[in-house]
């Protein structure tokens, strides 16, 4: 009887080794390219769109015959949008999963502690909606070379929001209330506050509150003293639409503003009538002919609303596999050089996707601004940079 | 006249947070008066009314005033459940209160968990109900605050009544002064526990929904009860009129600082606040005992 198990038990382990071994041969004959994303958490919505865009590019990808002859195999790792669990999903995917490239980390904050592991493990990664400058060039003004993007940045974007406040609202007079915890918040509003103060406008009012904060009511009750025309919330869609309920029933009057992480469909459910008449900038816009028919033809795939994240991480495999297949092969700094040298590819958000190698931002990114009417996010206005 | 506009304002608001703060931190003193230990799963049964509410609301499409009754009546039946499952086989061993309490962290934490696995982290808003806002003085109140405060003070007078006046009530009190002896004395002990967590579970659905409409519904919304629990430790844990008082108090500092200092500093202020009174007064405002305080 013994012996019949030790006889069964070397089997199962002569099996096991003998997949094992298979399955390290056949590692060789695919690429693998990590996802960091929010699987879970306060940013699942955008991450379960991100993933499920990345994947349709995947499958395209390998239809057409893969990569360099090879199949492209996604390995996805939960950042939970939270930097800890980020520093440990990256670190896996490159060092356990030895992925060649990592598209993801979608939250500024978070994709900054992403980057010393893959500068480290000289693995490029691209961002898909981060969009503070610092993500790609440090403080210090460094380039941070092994990290990319393809959305426009916090700059631009505050510029953007500014000026359509300014010229397009009429406003003379803007408030901001923003989250001291998320970098993301405190630049965009800083942003927003100089352009506008260099367009001849006064920021009446800016207000901040901390990570976590449900009740805005008091600091904006301070905002409505100083009568704003413009309200700008440079918040998460969680945030903005418990500020915009709160205040109107403050009775605050003035027209909001919102910055592009307003672009989660659920905001509409969770803001209710109170966003009536909002606009925000957004990264893609959802009614662009070509970016519609995408839709479409994927939509069975969702499961429910298609948020922007889905055609960014789209956009950057197909950059990526560019990429690679001009490099001719997967080692990161042949990588990096060739995404650095892409000019005019097209994507899915755009004809022509260039890139600056000096700051590893895209050139020419428009800004889309959408207005949020009938319970619906609407296409307003294309805003092209000068 | 602005001036007094935005004091008249803040007062107002800090009231209507305040009263949150009271119905929550009730649940957490009537727990502590009779077992001695900070029951932290409260919040979770919180999270799990406002989850009930909404459900009620939106697959059944009840009315607020059944889908809050439904939420009480669920939240109510949880917490009598989580006292059985997690703190009665500690109850019978004589544990020391520290063991509830762990106990009751590690039934926050598989609960909240539970609602990540199968509910998922999206956030949900109940529909719109209360929509719109009265005028005092200028100062403005939504109407859901009013109708807050009032259904808060209902209960809780509700609660004082029964405590003071019914047979029950006042077998709760005589446990809470001394479990043993009441015990002794005839009180079933196990059917008494059974009322007290499932006032306290009814309590929490009512602060579920309450919070679920102002703000939204989603897993780590019980987080929130830290002030509520702070609250009840400033009014002297284990005091009802103490938990409103403190309650109150701590929901209309906040938003002073809030509005007179800065937002962002808020928190600071609360938990020195917090510190500074228990070195002044180790048992809070209206505290009955110093033993086993956590």
């Amino acid at each position: 009887m013994k012996r019949w198990i030790a006889g069964v038990t070397a089997l199962v382990l002569m099996l096991g080794s003998a997949l094992l071994a298979s399955g390290c041969s056949s590692g060789s004959k695919t690429i693998k390219i990590g996802h960091a994303v929010a699987l879970t958490g306060d940013a699942s919505v955008f991450g379960q769109s991100e993933h499920t865009g990345l994947k349709i590019a995947v499958e395209e990808i390998n239809k057409k015959g893969g990569i360099l002859g090879k199949q492209v195999e996604l390995v996805a790792a939960d950042t939970r949008a939270d930097p800890t669990e980020t520093v440990n999903a990256v670190r896996r995917l490159v060092e356990q999963e030895k992925v060649v490239a990592i598209i993801g980390v979608a939250q500024s904050g978070v994709a900054m502690a992403a980057t010393p592991i893959v500068t480290q493990a000289k693995v490029p990664m691209i961002s898909t909606t981060s969009t503070n400058p610092y993500v790609t060039v440090d403080k210090s003004g460094k380039l941070q070379k092994y990290v990319f993007r393809v959305c426009f940045i916090d700059p631009y974007q505050g510029t953007v929001a500014a000026e359509f406040a300014y010229n397009r609202l009429n406003a003379r007079k803007a408030a901001i209330m923003y989250d001291v915890g998320s970098d993301y918040s405190q630049w965009l509003a800083k942003y927003f506050e100089d352009a506008f103060t260099k367009l001849g406008g006064t920021v009446v009012g800016k207000e901040a509150y901390r990570t976590g904060e449900l009740d805005f009511r008091a600091p904006l009750g301070k905002l409505k003293e100083t009568e704003p025309d413009v309200l700008f919330l440079p918040l998460t869609q969680k945030d903005a639409a418990l500020a915009v309920n709160q205040a109107r029933e403050l009775g605050i009057k003035a027209t909001f503003l919102g910055g592009d992480n307003w672009g989660s469909p659920d905001i509409l459910k969770l803001g209710g009538s109170a966003l009536e008449g909002s606009y925000f900038i957004n990264l893609a816009s959802l009614d662009d002919p070509g970016i519609k028919k995408w839709i479409e033809q994927n939509q069975s795939r969702f499961g429910g609303p298609v948020v922007r994240n889905a055609l960014l991480a789209y956009d950057a495999m197909l950059w990526l596999a560019d990429a690679i297949n001009r490099a001719k092969t997967t080692d990161g700094d042949k990588i990096v050089e060739a995404l650095e040298q892409t000019k005019d590819l097209p994507v899915l958000t755009t004809d022509k996707f260039s890139v600056d190698p000096k700051t590893h931002n895209p050139l020419n990114r428009a800004a889309y601004i959408t207005k949020i009417q009938n319970g619906q996010f609407v296409f307003f206005e294309r805003f092209e940079p000068h | 006249m602005g001036e007094l506009k935005v004091f008249l304002q803040t007062l107002i608001t800090g009231l209507a947070i305040g009263g949150v703060y009271a119905l929550m931190a009730v649940g957490y003193s009537l727990v502590f008066s009779i077992l001695n230990f900070s029951n932290f799963a409260h919040g979770v049964v919180i999270m799990l009314g406002a989850y009930f509410g909404y459900y009620m609301c939106t697959l059944f499409h009840l009315p607020i005033s059944l889908a809050t009754t439904g939420a009480m009546l669920g939240a109510g039946l949880l917490a009598i459940a989580n006292e059985k499952l997690a703190y009665r086989p500690l109850r019978l061993r004589s544990a020391v209160p520290l063991y509830f309490m762990i106990s009751a962290m590690g039934a926050s934490m598989f609960l909240e968990n539970m609602v990540y696995v199968t509910v998922g982290a999206h956030f949900f808003s109940y529909p719109e109900v209360f929509k719109g806002s009265l005028s005092i003085l200028h100062a403005k109140i939504g109407l859901l605050d009013v109708v807050a405060l009032c259904v808060s003070a209902v209960a809780i007078t509700g609660l004082t009544l029964f405590l003071n006046k019914a047979k029950l009530g006042i077998a709760i009190r005589a446990a809470s002064r001394d479990m043993t002896v009441a015990g002794a004395l005839g009180v079933n002990i196990d059917k008494l526990l059974s009322v007290v967590f499932f006032i306290a579970g009814a309590f929490a659905g009512i602060a579920g929904v309450f919070l679920g409409v102002k703000y939204m519904v989603y897993p780590t919304m019980g987080w929130i009860t830290n002030k509520a629990y702070i609250a009840a430790v400033i009014g002297g844990i284990g005091s009802l009129p103490g938990a409103v008082i403190g309650g109150i108090i701590l929901g209309v500092v906040e938003s002073f600082v809030a509005t007179y200092v800065s937002t962002a500093l808020r928190d600071v202020f609360s938990f020195s606040l917090l510190v500074v009174l228990l070195m002044v007064m180790p048992s809070g405002l209206l505290g009955k005992t110093l033993e086993e305080k956590v």
